[in-house]
C-alpha cells in the first residue's frame, strides 16, 4: 500500500482516494480493523427453525455454519475441519445430526463439537476431542430474528451496536405481528466490484435513481423523493432513507410494498393484504413511523435492506476486486403462501441477479471498481462533499437528518472506516 | 425429465428446429419486439434458482438422490426463483432495450445463441388448441463492453401452443447451470 490511511480519506471524508476500493493493503486492513471487530450478519432465524437445521454463511471470506443445535440454541462455527482444514459442511443448507469431514471422516455435531475420530482406535495417544471442535464464533446474538456473529469477544451488545437504527428498522419489522421470514436460499451473485460499492449504494444513494435508472424509474418517483425524502445517519456507518408521507396521504400511496411491480400486477388479494397491514401500522409502530415509506437501509459494515423491494443483502468480500453479493426475499411470516409468492417477486423482478434495476447498479459497481483501479489519477480522489455539514438533528426522529442529495451517509461511513483502519494500521 | 421424447415426424422436428433457430436469430439480432410476437399473452416465464442441496441419504443408491429437480427453487416452492414473469414484465424488458438511457445495455452486449437437443416430450391434449412440451439446451455467448465475456448454459422447458401461423410460447422454464451466479445479469431473454 503506497498511501497511509490518513491520506486515503480526508478528515471530513469529502475526498476519498480511488485506492480505497482497489488496494490489497487496504483490504488487509479492512479484515483486521472491520471484519474482525464488527457484528456481521449471518442469517435469519426462519432459516433454521428445527434442531439440526443449518445454513452456510460467511464472515468476510471465512466460511461459517449457522445451525440450530440439539439444545435449540443458535450456533455459529467456522466451516473448517480441525484436522486438515476442509469444509465439513458442503451443502448450502439442510438438516443433519453430524457433519462428517470427507477427508478422514472426523465428525462434528451441528454445534461444532468433535464427536468421532475414526483413526483414534489405532493409536495409543487419544486426542482430547473437547479441544478439537470447530472454531466457535465467540459472540452470536440476534435481534428481531436477524442473527449476527462477531469474532470480537469484547464487542458491545448487538442491540447497542444497532443503536437507533432499531427505531427505523422497527418501522418495518413491527408492522408484522409474527415478524418476517426469509424465503429459501440466498441468491448469490459474484461481481467484479469491491464489497463497499453495493453497500454504499444501498446505504443512501437514492439520487442515482432518476439518472442511472431513468429507463425504468419515472421522473415523478424522483420528484416525490426530492419532496418527501429523508436521509438519516443514526451511528456512522448505519443509515436509512425514506419518504415521510403526508398525514392525509391515501393508503395506497403509503402502504409498504404497494409500489413494487409484483404487488401492482399481483391483483386484489395482495393489494388488500397490504392495505390491511398499513391500516394496523399506526397502532403498531406509531403515527409517525406509519407514514414512513422506506427506500434504502444499511447496517455497518455490509448488511443492506430494501423496503419496497423487500430484500436483505450482504456484501461478502472476495478480495478487493470481487464480491459475492447475497440477497434474500423477506416476507411477513404470517402472510398466506399465495401472497408470499407474489411478494417475493417485488424483490426478484427488480433486484437480485435478474433484477431489471440491479442489472444497472451492478454494472456501475463494476465500472466504479475499474475507475478505482486505474493509474496516474491519484491526484483526483472522488468528491464526496455534496451537502457537507448540512445534516441536522430532528425533533421527532433519532440521528442526523438531511435531504437525500446530501452525501453525509457516505461521509459518515468513511469516517468510521477511516478510524477503524487507522486503529488497525497502528496495531500492525 | 426422464421420459423419452415422443415419436416425432421428420416434419414436426424440422418445424420445431426452425422455430427455435428463428427465435435465436431474432434475439441475437436484438429484435426483441419481434420476439415478443412469439409469446402468448398469458405466458409464464420462469427461472428457478439453484442450490447445492444436501444429499438425501434415504435415497442412496438411487438416481433420485442427486436429481436435478431437488436443486431447483422454482415457482411452486417457498424458495425464491430468479424470475417469475409475465408478458408485461417481458415487454418492459424488451422496450427498455430501445431507450437511450438503458445504461447497462448501452452500448449493447453481443450475443450468440446455440440451441440444440430439441426434443418433443409430450403432446398435451389441450381443449381447442394443441400444446406441446418441448425441451432444448442452449449455450449463450455474451460479450459485453467493459466486462468479462461469459457463457450462459442451460435448459429450456417450454410449452408451445401449435397455431396455424406457427408456434407460440405459453410457458418457459429456464434451468440455468449455475448456483453462484458468476454472470453480469440474468435479465436476458433465454
Ligand atoms: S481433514 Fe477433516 S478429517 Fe482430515
Ligand atoms: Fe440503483
Amino acid at each position: 500500500m503506497g498511501l497511509s490511511v490518513s491520506e486515503l480519506v480526508n478528515a471530513e471524508a469529502s475526498l476519498i482516494s480511488r485506492r480505497c476500493w482497489s488496494d490489497p493493503g487496504v483490504y488487509a486492513l479492512e479484515k483486521a480493523g472491520i471484519f474482525a471487530r464488527s457484528w456481521l450478519f449471518l442469517g435469519h432465524e426462519s432459516q433454521i427453525r428445527a434442531p439440526g437445521d443449518f445454513v452456510q454463511a460467511y464472515m468476510c471470506e471465512t466460511p461459517i455454519i449457522m445451525a440450530r443445535g440439539e439444545d435449540g440454541r443458535v450456533h455459529a462455527v467456522v466451516n473448517s475441519c480441525t484436522h486438515r482444514g476442509l469444509p465439513v459442511c458442503r451443502a448450502d443448507h439442510g438438516n443433519t445430526r453430524r457433519f462428517v469431514c470427507p477427508y478422514h471422516n472426523w465428525s462434528y455435531t451441528v454445534a461444532g463439537e468433535l464427536v468421532a475420530i475414526p483413526q483414534e482406535s489405532e493409536v495409543q495417544h487419544k486426542p482430547d476431542k473437547t479441544l478439537l471442535g470447530l472454531k466457535q464464533v465467540p459472540r452470536v446474538e440476534s435481534w428481531r430474528g436477524l442473527i449476527f456473529g462477531s469474532f470480537d469477544e469484547q464487542i458491545i451488545s448487538l442491540e447497542d451496536y444497532l443503536g437507533d437504527m432499531r427505531f427505523y428498522l422497527d418501522a418495518f419489522f413491527d408492522r408484522f405481528p409474527a415478524g418476517i421470514e426469509f424465503m429459501g436460499a440466498p441468491h448469490r451473485w459474484v461481481l467484479n466490484a469491491n464489497w463497499k460499492l453495493p453497500v454504499e449504494n444501498q446505504l443512501g444513494d437514492v439520487n442515482h435513481g432518476a439518472f442511472l435508472h431513468s429507463a425504468i424509474i419515472p421522473r415523478e418517483a424522483q420528484d416525490v423523493i426530492e419532496a418527501l425524502g429523508h436521509s438519516v445517519v443514526t451511528t456512522p456507518g448505519h443509515g436509512a432513507t425514506f419518504r415521510l408521507m403526508p398525514e392525509d396521504a391515501p393508503v395506497d400511496d403509503v402502504a409498504w410494498g404497494m409500489e413494487a411491480v409484483g404487488s401492482i400486477l399481483g391483483g386484489d388479494e395482495v393489494q388488500e393484504y397490504l392495505r390491511e397491514v398499513q391500516a394496523r401500522a399506526p397502532q403498531r409502530v406509531g403515527r409517525l413511523r406509519a407514514r414512513m415509506k422506506g427506500l434504502t437501509y444499511g447496517i455497518y459494515p455490509n448488511l443492506s435492506f430494501l423496503w419496497s423491494n423487500t430484500s436483505f443483502k450482504v456484501s461478502h468480500p472476495r478480495g478487493p476486486g470481487k464480491v459475492e453479493y447475497w440477497s434474500w426475499a423477506a416476507v411477513p411470516a404470517d402472510a398466506p403462501d399465495a401472497i408470499k409468492k407474489i411478494l417475493r417477486t417485488n424483490y426478484s423482478s427488480f433486484f437480485g441477479p435478474a433484477g431489471i434495476l440491479e442489472q444497472e447498479d451492478s454494472e456501475v459497481w463494476s465500472q466504479q471498481f475499474l475507475g478505482s483501479s486505474i493509474d496516474f489519477a491519484d491526484d483526483r480522489p472522488y468528491y464526496y462533499g455534496l451537502g457537507l455539514g448540512e445534516e441536522q438533528p430532528h425533533p421527532d426522529m433519532p440521528g442526523l437528518v438531511s435531504v437525500t442529495a446530501n452525501e453525509f451517509y457516505a461521509r459518515h461511513f468513511f469516517q468510521r472506516w477511516r478510524s477503524e483502519l487507522l486503529a488497525a494500521e497502528g496495531a500492525v | 425429465m426422464t421420459a423419452l421424447a415422443v415419436a416425432t415426424t421428420a416434419q414436426e422436428q424440422r418445424d420445431l428446429e426452425q422455430f427455435y433457430f428463428y427465435e435465436a436469430r431474432l434475439l441475437d439480432g436484438r429484435r426483441y419486439l419481434q420476439w415478443l410476437t412469439l409469446l402468448c399473452e398469458d405466458i409464464a416465464y420462469l427461472m428457478p434458482s439453484r442450490v447445492n442441496v444436501q444429499v438425501n441419504n434415504r435415497e442412496r443408491g438411487q438416481e433420485g438422490m442427486i436429481s436435478v429437480e431437488r436443486e431447483l427453487e422454482g415457482g411452486e416452492t417457498m424458495g425464491c426463483p430468479h424470475r417469475e414473469e409475465n408478458y408485461l414484465l417481458l415487454t418492459l424488458r424488451a422496450e427498455r432495450a430501445y431507450k437511450v438511457n438503458s445504461w447497462s445495455e448501452n452500448p449493447p452486449a453481443r450475443t450468440r445463441r446455440i440451441v440444440g437437443n430439441i426434443e418433443l416430450m409430450a403432446r398435451e391434449p389441450g381443449g381447442d388448441v394443441a400444446a406441446w412440451s418441448v425441451v432444448s439446451n442452449f449455450h449463450l455467448y455474451y460479450a459485453r463492453p467493459g466486462s468479462d465475456n461469459v457463457i450462459y448454459s442451460g435448459q429450456r422447458r417450454d410449452t408451445l401452443v401449435v397455431q396455424p401461423e406457427g408456434f407460440r410460447i405459453r410457458r418457459r422454464e429456464i434451468v440455468l447451470d449455475y448456483a453462484n451466479i458468476e454472470l453480469p445479469t440474468l435479465g436476458l431473454f433465454f
